[in-house]
C-alpha cells in the first residue's frame, strides 16, 4: 500500500516538477512486499500534551497497521536548537510540531515538504488565518494542529476575601489596577495581578489593546517605538514598578509566576488556554478566566497556534503524509478537544473542547477570536525575538528605562528585519 | 581525658562545618515531602508534609526509569572500557620500551591539558554525522578512552615492584600473560580507584550528554534533571524529589564505597 | 584469552632477523607489543580528542550557515569575540568566580588540619559528611542551591531575618549571582581538596612536629612552620586544579540562574559564552574561537602558576 501511495506520490511530484524522488522510492522499491512496518518519529515539545498525542498516534496505528510511530519529546527549552541542529544534519524527525515563529525560517531553507502539493491535500476545515500561518510563496507547509488565545485567569478565594467583583467582559485597564491594588496584601504575601516580561501571555496584548503594533502588517518594520505600543507596554510595567500589586522581575525569576497564581499567591494572571491543565490540577486552587481587559483602543488577544510540518529530507515521505494528513483530520482533533488539551484547529470542535473542563469558563478563549490579532512574526523571526526579549527583560529588572529601551528594540527589529 | 577535653573546640568547628554540608540535603529532603504552598509558606514550615506525590510526579513528568536505566548502562560500559584500554596502554607506557613512547605519552598529556571547550563542538559533529545522536553509543564513545585514567595508572603501576612480573618473565610468560594475570591482579587497589572515579563522573556528567540527546527516553539521569527544570520551572517540590532520586545512587555508592573513593583522590593528588 | 594462547605464535614472526638494539630502544618484540597496547587508547583519543582539537581551531576561522555548510572568514571571528560588548564582563565574572572559589583552599587546609586531629572513627563521619556534596549531581546540587537561594521562600534569606537581615534575591540580582555561585563552588569541591590535603597531612612525619614542640613551638606555630610547608606541594596541586575548572565554569550559569533570568546577561561567564555561541545561537565557528582563546587562556595562566611555585612550594 505504501508503495503504491509513493508511485502516485512520485507521479505528483514529477508534474510539479519537483525532484528528489529517488530517496522515498528507492527503499520501498528495494524491500518490496518484505518491507516492515514503517516507523516514523514525531518531535513534539509539550509533556502536557504527549498522552493526547499518544492517543492520536494509536488510532492512526488501527489504522494504518503499516506504520510505526514513535513520539520524541524534547523539552520546550531545547526544541529548536536541538532540531536546528538535528535538521542541519539530516536527522531531523520525520514529522514535528512548528509554531509560527519559525515557520518562515524553516520553509524558506527548504527545510519542510510543501504539504499542499500532497495528494489529498485539505485544508478547508480551517480558519483561513490558520492556514496562512504556514503558507509560503503560495504553498502551504503546515497542518494546523492547534490555536491559542489569552485569558485573564483569576483565583475565586482571594477575590472572594478581598470583597472585589470577579471580572468580566466589561473590564478595562482601569478596573485590573483598582482591583490589583485591593488584592494586594503583603502581609499575606498576595500581589494583585502577576504581570511578567512576557510577551505572548502579556506585553503582545496589552500593546494591541492600546493601539499599537509590534511589526507592521507588510512585516518590513518595528512598531515596538510607536508611542501607542510604549503605552501599552507602560501599563503592563507599572504593575511592577508604580503600584507595585506584582511581584518584581527577580522575585518571578526565583518563582514562577503561573507557580504564585497556582499557590493562591497570585490573584490575576494573563495566562493562555494552554495552562488549563495546570490550573485543574493545582491543589486548593479555586479559580475561573475572563476575557482580558479592554485598552483604550479597545479589546485584543494575540492568537497563535501549532501546526505539524514534514521534514524535507524523511526517508518515509508518503508515511508521514499519511500520518499529517491524519493528525489534521477529525478523529485526531477530537481526541485533542475532549482530553481538555488544547482547541483543536478542525473547524467545529471547540464546544468538544470547552465542555471538557466545565469549571472554567473556557467558552472565552473561543470567543476572543473576535479580538484577535495574529502572533508577530517575520520570516526570521527569533533574529530579532531574542533581543528584544532581553531589553524587556532589563527594563523589568529595572535596569533600563522603558523609553529608551523601546527606541532600542525597535533599532535592532528594524536592522534584524532588513536582512531579511 | 585530656587529650579529648582538648579535641572538643576542634570537634565544635568540624560539626559546624559538618552541618553546613548537610543543611542541603535536609532542605532538600524535606521540600521534597511537602506541596508547593508548604514549602513556600512564610515563615517556613519544617514539618515534612508527607506528599510522595511530588515523587509520583517525577515518574509521571519523565521516564525516570528508564533514564536510571541508560545511566547504568553508560556508566557501566564507560567503566570497563576505561579500565581495559587505559591499562593496556598505562603498562606499555610504564613498563615496555618502544621507540616514540615518551613522545606519546607527552601527546597524551596535552590531552588533559586541553579545556573540554576545545573538542567538544567536533566530537558533537562527529557523533552527529555517524548518525549517533540520540543514541547511547553516541553518549558513551567519547568517554571509552581517558587520558586522565591513562596516566592515573601509568603511576600506579611505575609504583609497583617489578620484581614479581621480572620472574614470570623469565619463566617464559609472555607480555600480555604478564599483564593479564600478574600484573592486573596487582594493580586491584589502582583499577578500583579509577573505576569508581569514572562511576562518579560518569554518573553526574552533565554537558556531554546534554547536546547529544534530545529524546527524553535516551537521557541519562542528569539530562532528565535538566528537562524536568524545564517543565517544572520553580516548582520547588518536584524539583527536589527528582534531584533527590537522581542524586541517591552515588550518595549509596558512595557510603559503601568510601575508603576506594578517597584512596582515589588522594592517589590523584599525590600524583 | 585467544589472544594470549597466540602470543607465541606471533613472537617468532615480530621478533625477525633484526639486530639487536640498545637497552633504552628495548627488544624488538616488545616494541611491537608497546605499540599493540598503546593502539587502541591512542586510536580512541587521536579520533576524539586530538583530530576534534585540530578541527576546532579550523573551525574558529569559519561561519557557519543555520542548517549547515561552512565559509573560510579569517579571523573574522577572533575580532568579533574579542571586541564582543559581553565580553570584558563575562571574563570578569570568570576570573572573580575562580579567584573566590580559591577561598576553598585554605579553609579545606585547616579542616584537614583539625581533621587530622580527630580520631580515626570519628573521622570517617566527618569525612562522609564533607564528602557528600562531592557526590551529588551537579546538576541536583544547582537545582537546591536555587532553591535555598530564593529570594522569597528560601531557606538562606529565612535564616538571614531571623538576625535581621532582609536577603536580596541571589540567584535573580547580577549583584550577587557571582558570589551565589561561588559559594556553591567552595561548598561543592571542600569535600574533594580535604581528602587530598589529608593524605598530604599523613606523609607528615612525625619527628617534625615533635622537634617543632622540642623548640617551644604551640600548635598554631607548628601550623605555620611545619605543616603549611610541606603541604605546599598538595596546596599548588589543588590550586591549580581549582583555578582550571573554576575559568571553565558554565554548568552552574545554566543550571541554577537558568536560560531566562534577568540577572543572567550580567552573570555570563566565558565558558558560559560558548556553550550559547556553539549549541544556543548556532554560532560554531564563534563558538570555537571562544574555545582556542580560552585554551591559551588557561595554558598561559597554568604556566605562570608552575613558574611562581618555585617561589613558594617546597619539594622535599
Amino acid at each position: 500500500m505504501i508503495r503504491r501511495v509513493s508511485a502516485l506520490l512520485c507521479a505528483g511530484l514529477l508534474v510539479a516538477g519537483v525532484a528528489g524522488c529517488s530517496s522515498d522510492s528507492t527503499p520501498s522499491g528495494q524491500d518490496g512486499k518484505a518491507a516492515g512496518p514503517v516507523t516514523l518519529t514525531y518531535g513534539i515539545w509539550d509533556a502536557n500534551q504527549q498522552p493526547a498525542m499518544q492517543k492520536i498516534v494509536d488510532a492512526f496505528q488501527v489504522a494504518h497497521p503499516d506504520i510505526r510511530v514513535s513520539i520524541q519529546l524534547t523539552p520546550s527549552a531545547d526544541y529548536w536548537t536541538k532540531l536546528q541542529t538535528a535538521a542541519a544534519s539530516g536527522s531531523a524527525p520525520d514529522v514535528f510540531w512548528m509554531s509560527s515563529t519559525r515557520i518562515g525560517l524553516y520553509a524558506d531553507q527548504g527545510q519542510l515538504l510543501p504539504l499542499s502539493d500532497r495528494p489529498g491535500f485539505d485544508s478547508g476545515k480551517f480558519a483561513k488565518a490558520l492556514n496562512d500561518i504556514y503558507t509560503l510563496g503560495g504553498k502551504q507547509y503546515g497542518m494546523p494542529k492547534d490555536y491559542d488565545t489569552i485569558g485573564l485567569w483569576y483565583n475565586k478565594k482571594l477575590f472572594d476575601a478581598a470583597g472585589v467583583k470577579y471580572p468580566d467582559a466589561s473590564w478595562t485597564w482601569q478596573d485590573v489596577i483598582d482591583a490589583s491594588q485591593k488584592l494586594t496584601d503583603p502581609a499575606k504575601g498576595v500581589w494583585g495581578i502577576a504581570s511578567p516580561s512576557w510577551t505572548q501571555e502579556n506585553l503582545y496584548n496589552t500593546i494591541h489593546q492600546a493601539g499599537g503594533h509590534v511589526i507592521s502588517a507588510d512585516r518590513k518594520t518595528s512598531g515596538l517605538a510607536d508611542p501607542a505600543s510604549v503605552e501599552g507596554l507602560r501599563y503592563a510595567l507599572d504593575f511592577v514598578t508604580k503600584y507595585k500589586t506584582s511581584p518584581t522581575a527577580q522575585q518571578m525569576t526565583d518563582t514562577d509566576p503561573s507557580q504564585l497564581f497556582a499557590s493562591g499567591k497570585v490573584a490575576m494572571f494573563t495566562d493562555g488556554d494552554w495552562d488549563t491543565l495546570t490550573y485543574k490540577n493545582a491543589p486548593g486552587l479555586v479559580a475561573d478566566v475572563a476575557p482580558l481587559p479592554a485598552g483604550p483602543k479597545g479589546r485584543a488577544t494575540v492568537v497563535n497556534g501549532l501546526g505539524n510540518v514534514i521534514y524535507a529530507k524523511t526517508k518515509h515521505a508518503a508515511a508521514a503524509w499519511e500520518f499529517v494528513k491524519f493528525l489534521g483530520g477529525r478523529e485526531a482533533n477530537e481526541i485533542q478537544a475532549s482530553t481538555g488539551t488544547v482547541i483543536p484547529a478542525y473547524e467545529g470542535l471547540a464546544d468538544t473542547w470547552v465542555k471538557s473542563t466545565p469549571q472554567f469558563n473556557l467558552q472565552i478563549f473561543v470567543d476572543e477570536l473576535q479580538n484577535a490579532v495574529p502572533y508577530p512574526v517575520s520570516k526570521n523571526t527569533s533574529a530579532w525575538s531574542k533581543d528584544t526579549q532581553a531589553l524587556l527583560d532589563k527594563v523589568w529588572a529595572g535596569q533600563q528605562d522603558l523609553d529608551s529601551a523601546a527606541a532600542q528594540m525597535a533599532a535592532t527589529m528594524n536592522a534584524a528585519l532588513a536582512k531579511e | 581525658m585530656s587529650r579529648q577535653q582538648r579535641l572538643w573546640p576542634v570537634h565544635v568547628v568540624l560539626a559546624v562545618g559538618a552541618a553546613a554540608m548537610v543543611a542541603p540535603f535536609f532542605w532538600q529532603l524535606l521540600t521534597s515531602l511537602q506541596t508547593f504552598g508548604e514549602a513556600t509558606s512564610v515563615p517556613p514550615t519544617f514539618v515534612p508534609g508527607w506528599h510522595w506525590s511530588n515523587y509520583a510526579e517525577v515518574f509521571r513528568s519523565t521516564p525516570f526509569l528508564a533514564q536510571f536505566g541508560n545511566t547504568v548502562l553508560i556508566t557501566v560500559v564507560r567503566v570497563l572500557t576505561q579500565l581495559l584500554f587505559c591499562s593496556m596502554a598505562a603498562y606499555a607506557f610504564a613498563r615496555m620500551r618502544f621507540p616514540g613512547r615518551d613522545a606519546l605519552f607527552l601527546v597524551i598529556l596535552s590531552v588533559l591539558m586541553v579545556p573540554g571547550q576545545l573538542y567538544l563542538l567536533p566530537q558533537y559533529r562527529m557523533v552527529m554525522n555517524l548518525g549517533l545522536l540520540n543514541t547511547l553509543t553516541g553518549i558513551v564513545l567519547p568517554g571509552m578512552f581517558s587520558a586522565f585514567g591513562t596516566f592515573m595508572l601509568r603511576q600506579f603501576f611505575l609504583s609497583l615492584p617489578r620484581d614479581i612480573e621480572e620472574a614470570a618473565r623469565l619463566d617464559g610468560a609472555g607480555p600480555l600473560r604478564v599483564f593479564w594475570s600478574i600484573v592486573l591482579p596487582l594493580a586491584r587497589p589502582g583499577l578500583i580507584s579509577l573505576g569508581v572515579l569514572t562511576v562518579l563522573w560518569s554518573w553526574n556528567d552533565l554537558l556531554w550528554p546534554l547536546v547529544v540527546t534530545s529524546d527524553a527516553d535516551r537521557m541519562p539521569l542528569s539530562v532528565g534533571l535538566a528537562t524536568l527544570q524545564g517543565e517544572h520551572v520553580t516548582d520547588y517540590p518536584v524539583l527536589m524529589a527528582g534531584s533527590l532520586l537522581a542524586s541517591l545512587p552515588m550518595i549509596v555508592m558512595f557510603i559503601a564505597a568510601q575508603r576506594r573513593i578517597t584512596e582515589g583522590i588522594a592517589f590523584t593528588g599525590s600524583k | 584469552m585467544a589472544t594470549i594462547e597466540a602470543t607465541p605464535a606471533a613472537a617468532p614472526a615480530a621478533a625477525g632477523p633484526r639486530p639487536r638494539r640498545s637497552r633504552a630502544g628495548g627488544h624488538p618484540r616488545e616494541w611491537v607489543w608497546g605499540y599493540l597496547m598503546v593502539l587502541p587508547l591512542l586510536a580512541g583519543l587521536g579520533v576524539f580528542y586530538l583530530w576534534p582539537i585540530a578541527q576546532s581551531v579550523y573551525f574558529s576561522f569559519t561561519e557557519w550557515g543555520a542548517f549547515g555548510g561552512q565559509r573560510w572568514v579569517g579571523t573574522a571571528n577572533y575580532r568579533d569575540f574579542l571586541s564582543d560588548p559581553e565580553l570584558p564582563k563575562a571574563a570578569w565574572n570568570t576570573l572573580r568566580y575562580s579567584l573566590l572559589v580559591l577561598l576553598a583552599v585554605p579553609l579545606s587546609v585547616v579542616l584537614a588540619a583539625l581533621l587530622n586531629q580527630v580520631r580515626d572513627r570519628h573521622v570517617a563521619l566527618y569525612r562522609t559528611l564533607y564528602f557528600l556534596p562531592v557526590v551529588s549531581m551537579p546538576a541536583a546540587v544547582a537545582m537546591v542551591w536555587r532553591w535555598l537561594y530564593n529570594g522569597d521562600y528560601g531557606l538562606i534569606n529565612y535564616l538571614l531575618s531571623l538576625v535581621g537581615v532582609d536577603g536580596p534575591h541571589w540567584v535573580s540580582d547580577e549583584r550577587f549571582t557571582v558570589y551565589a555561585m561561588a559559594v556553591v563552588g567552595v561548598w561543592a569541591s571542600l569535600g574533594y581538596n580535604m581528602i587530598i590535603f589529608s593524605a598530604g597531612l599523613k606523609s607528615i612525619p612525625r619527628h617534625y612536629y615533635e622537634a617543632a614542640a622540642i623548640d617551644g613551638a604551640g600548635r598554631v606555630r607548628q601550623f605555620f612552620a611545619v605543616t603549611l610547608p610541606l603541604l605546599s606541594p598538595s596546596i599548588f596541586f589543588v590550586s591549580v586544579l581549582s583555578v582550571i575548572g573554576g575559568l571553565q565554569m558554565f554548568d552552574t550559569v545554566l543550571m541554577m540562574l537558568g536560560k531566562s533570568n534577568p540577572a543572567l546577561a550580567g552573570s555570563k561567564t566565558v565558558a558560559y559564552l560558548f556553550y550559547e555561541d556553539a549549541f544556543l545561537d548556532n554560532r560554531q565557528g564563534m563558538a570555537s574561537a571562544v574555545a582556542v582563546v580560552l585554551m591559551a587562556v588557561l595554558l598561559l595562566l597554568t604556566a605562570v602558576q608552575f613558574r611562581l611555585q618555585k617561589k613558594w612550594v617546597h619539594y622535599e
